[in-house]
């Protein structure tokens, strides 16, 4: 078992901006919170996947609602760990490990922090390998774990816990409470057991994610300077390929909320005159790539998208025209490959009129 | 008539502008004590322009004083926060992420009391008044005068920090008190900064103002003055002592509304050329482009509304390497005039490649006839791309846009640009800075989330219309000569209600003759 102390956290963010493919929100409140307790209660501990004891129970636990309530009302100190203890009292239970929703964006930090605080591991895994907007397009339900009881938590120390029929019903539900309790709360939920937990997590994004972001931000410049460190880091993970997709610039971003999501589309133009232009077509996350009339990654595979000066992770909030970025699609971990995983998670589950093709077996050139 | 001063970090500038004609101009390096450096560029100015002090209806002044306190720490009083945002909001203290070398300046004085709102204008938790009273002695008792507050969604529901500042008048009656709500936008942990570094400034600007009032005096004139804001309006003079924060960028601001101006052109992009960066800043309807991001002055995070502007390592002074393909960022920068080849010195710079491609007759030009055609070339391809690349990335869209080129460096400048549609360099464009002080509005800015679920859109923008044209009129607008210059509006992912983040400006011309 390995630790992640609070000098690791300005990394974990960096790489979990990248994975978390334009979504997940600003990390910098989690950041602060995630640092602030790590100095305080000391390292937490990580669990491999494959560590996990048979006889383990493993709670997921992270923050739902609109990011932008962070910006003013700040987290309580204790808020997250107020949803773990809230949950044993409620079941009954004794949880044994925590483990995050996602390894994209301010989630990623929050498990560790009450890992430390309770002194039980944060498994080195997460539910999604990256940001996703919904709870059904988690790996936990995809794989058999039901999300509840799921304890909600707020900031004045209310708690709700919801029992749903299943995982479409549950995003229902703790769509609803996160705005009646005040914009943003902590959810204790899909509480599994060892053997489950195993099967239905996408192991070992935690340290990826800490790794790629030492590789960026000890970077700091061109992209193209680090890119064959990038392979290799991919390589040695349980990601899919990486390409590179696109080099350009930003030349229109626009998007609109509908039914609670930022919805929209960016588009991008080639340095080279003879390439078509790229489209984004948005949904919080960078979702389908196409060149021209081509499709050239499609969710889950991972669209990933940095400044090219920087290496620094472009959220699709902070796009617009004229930054010069560079494009990587992802292969999506083996857990996104299955039939019951692309019927919640492709194109045509957000309502886009597209077939997914996996990333590896579509010609780029 | 107006005059218009902009007190640099280098040079101090002045004009007398009668509507948008310039009548007189100077420049000075600006001198170490404020009120000379001022009454000298009084003087020059009137006598330049053959004015009486009679003649004058406002002086308009632009300062970077402030900006370069934060920056080098120095005269910054110790400050104490009261924070109104329990039970939530414990997870991060205040000033957990400035500087060590700044938070010292300050001190520890961090306060924490029950209070502030949510996104729907609810209580987060209602204010206890003993408590606060309690905290007020604190801050009393440890001879604490300056006193940032900052409640949690102030800048829509202001009620807590009203409150609160009353409370702690009661107990400390002479305090300097900032309200976040007044200097910052949403985002509690950035605003909150802008109001302590406001407060902190607290005892400078008082001292600043004095001084300018001073100079002014002295010269007997005694119409109203202004200072120039960072959004390219003004604020009443009397209104400095309390929000000094928000000249931090008025500098590159009044650049941009000066270079407006000059060139008659609203919608353009301004090249601000020195000694050692470019500053590029978008003008849209004659005010600059704003940043959307978070803004870092001195090493703290803050949110102020500051114009977007984006530096590259090019100028006047720029050192070029031995085949021309990179230049800058490295600069001799103000040693330009000694270390530069055409003057004598042994750097080659950007000015020196110009000089010898024959575009520009600067110093000496015997001292640059060795350089090759080939160096010349390639240096001048690379000054105008980096010039071209900088411009690319910060227009609105595709289309080439007019270039407006202002500063000393502007004369590197000397073939077309392919991202403009033309390029100007107007008359006068070196005192630009103080054009754009001259020639400034009072404004006035209210945003706040609002839900077009619960009240119609229209309403919505007639309210925050009428509140930020209360705010302008406060400032010193002509009721009657009122704008809207832009409405903003930002849709809040994951909320319901359509909940969005509206933001509206409003600037009029200030009202005539002598308000004191």
């Amino acid at each position: 078992m390995s630790k992640i102390s609070a000098e690791n956290i300005e990394d974990l963010c960096a790489g979990a901006a990248f994975l978390a493919t334009g979504g997940g929100g600003d990390p910098y409140v989690s950041q602060l919170l995630a640092i602030r307790l790590l100095e305080e209660h000391g390292p937490a501990t990580l669990m491999s996947v494959g560590d996990i004891p048979d006889d383990f129970t493993v709670l997921a636990i992270g923050m739902v609602g609109a990011p932008t309530v962070t910006l003013e009302q700040l987290p309580t100190l204790d808020e997250s760990v107020k949803a773990f203890d809230a949950y044993e009292e409620y079941t009954g239970k004794k949880i044994d490990a925590v483990i995050p929703f996602e390894v994209g964006g301010g989630n990623s930090t929050i498990p560790l922090a009450v890992a430390a605080m309770r002194n039980v591991p944060c498994i080195d895994g997460d539910g999604m390998g990256r940001a996703l907007p919904e709870a059904q397009m988690m790996t936990f339900p995809i794989y058999g774990a039901h999300p509840t009881p799921a304890v909600l938590s707020d900031s004045w120390g209310n708690s709700a816990v919801l029992h749903s029929n299943d995982a479409h019903t549950f995003e229902k539900h703790i769509r609803a409470m996160a705005i009646a309790m005040g914009g943003m709360i902590t959810s204790a939920e899909h509480c599994m057991d060892g053997a489950l937990a195993r099967r239905a997590t996408v192991p070992g994004t935690i340290t990826f994610a800490v790794e790629l972001g030492k590789l960026l931000r000890q970077h700091d410049g061109l992209i193209d300077a680090i890119e064959p460190q990038l392979y290799e880091l991919f390589a040695s993970s349980d990601y899919g390929t990486v390409k590179k997709l696109y080099s350009g610039k930003v030349i229109d971003s626009k998007r609109q909320i509908v039914d609670g999501y930022d919805v929209g589309t960016a588009t991008l133009q080639s340095f080279d005159n003879n390439v078509e232009p790229m489209t984004l077509l948005i949904k919080n996350e960078y979702l389908v790539a196409s060149v021209g009339d081509k499709v050239v990654t499609s969710v889950p595979d991972l669209i990933c998208i940095v400044e090219q000066e920087t290496s620094r992770p472009l959220n699709a909030e902070r796009m617009r025209y004229g930054q010069r970025v560079t494009v990587f699609g992802v292969g999506c971990t083996e857990h996104y490959q299955s039939p019951e995983a692309l019927k919640v998670t492709s194109p045509r589950a957000f309502g886009f009129d597209i077939d997914h093709v996996p990333l590896s077996e579509i010609d780029h050139e | 008539m107006r005059i218009g001063i902009d007190v640099g970090g280098t040079h101090t500038d002045a004009v007398v502008m009668n509507g948008n004609d310039v009548l007189a101009t100077f420049k000075a390096l600006t001198s170490a004590d404020v009120k000379t450096g001022i009454i000298e560029a009084l003087d020059a100015v009137m006598a330049r322009a053959s004015l009486n002090a009679a003649d004058i209806t406002a002086v308009m002044i632009g300062t970077t004083q402030f900006t370069n306190a934060v920056i080098e720490r120095r005269e910054l009083s110790p400050t104490a926060i009261i924070r109104a945002c329990l039970p939530t909001g414990t997870g991060i203290p205040p000033m957990c992420d400035w500087p060590e070398d700044i938070a010292a300046e300050l001190g520890t004085n961090e306060y924490r009391v029950f209070g502030g709102h949510i996104f729907d204008g609810s209580e987060i938790h209602a204010l206890d008044e003993a408590q606060i009273k309690q905290v007020a002695e604190d801050i009393r008792d440890k001879g604490i005068k300056a006193i940032a507050i900052a409640a949690a969604f102030s800048p829509m529901e202001h009620a807590h920090e009203f409150r609160i500042s009353e409370l702690v008048r009661e107990v400390i009656p002479d305090a300097s008190i900032t309200l976040s709500h007044e200097i910052g936008r949403l985002g509690i942990i950035e605003r909150e900064n802008a109001a302590l570094l406001n407060a902190a400034l607290g005892e400078l600007a008082t001292r600043v103002i004095n001084s300018m009032t001073e100079a002014l005096n002295e010269r007997n004139l005694h119409c109203p003055f202004y200072v120039s804001q960072n959004d390219g309006t003004l604020m009443a003079a009397d209104f400095i002592a309390r929000y000094p924060a928000l000249t931090f960028a008025s500098g590159p601001t009044n650049s941009l509304r000066g270079a407006a101006v000059l060139s008659g052109i609203d919608d353009a992009i301004v090249v601000d050329i020195g000694g050692t960066t470019s500053d590029v800043g978008v003008l849209a309807g004659g005010f600059p482009r704003e940043s959307n991001s978070y803004v870092d002055v001195g090493g703290v995070r803050t949110n102020f509304r500051m114009p977007d502007i984006m530096a590259v390592g090019l100028g006047g002074g720029s050192l070029v390497n031995e085949d021309g393909s990179q230049i800058g960022p490295k600069s001799v920068g103000h040693r330009l005039v000694t270390e530069g080849l055409v003057f004598g010195g042994d750097q080659l710079t950007s000015t020196d490649i110009i000089v010898a491609s024959g575009a520009q007759d600067v110093g000496n030009p015997e001292k640059v006839k060795h350089l090759s055609a080939e160096l010349i070339e390639a240096a001048t391809q690379t000054m105008h791309r980096i010039v071209d690349d900088a411009i690319d990335k910060m227009r609105p869209s595709e289309e080439p846009v007019p270039i407006i080129l202002v500063g000393g460096g502007s004369i590197l400048i000397t073939r077309e640009l392919s991202t403009a549609s033309r390029v100007i360099c107007p008359e006068h464009a070196e005192v630009a800075n103080a054009v754009g002080a001259a020639i400034a509005p009072a404004g006035g800015e209210v945003e706040s989330i609002v839900s077009y679920g619960k009240i119609s859109r229209e309403e919505a923008i007639a309210a925050a219309t009428k509140e930020a044209e209360d705010k302008a009129i406060a400032a010193g607008a002509d009721p009657d000569r009122l704008r809207v210059l832009d409405i903003e509006e930002n849709p809040m992912s994951y909320m319901a209600d359509n909940a969005v983040k509206l933001r509206v400006k409003v600037v009029g011309e200030l009202v005539q003759g002598n308000k004191s």
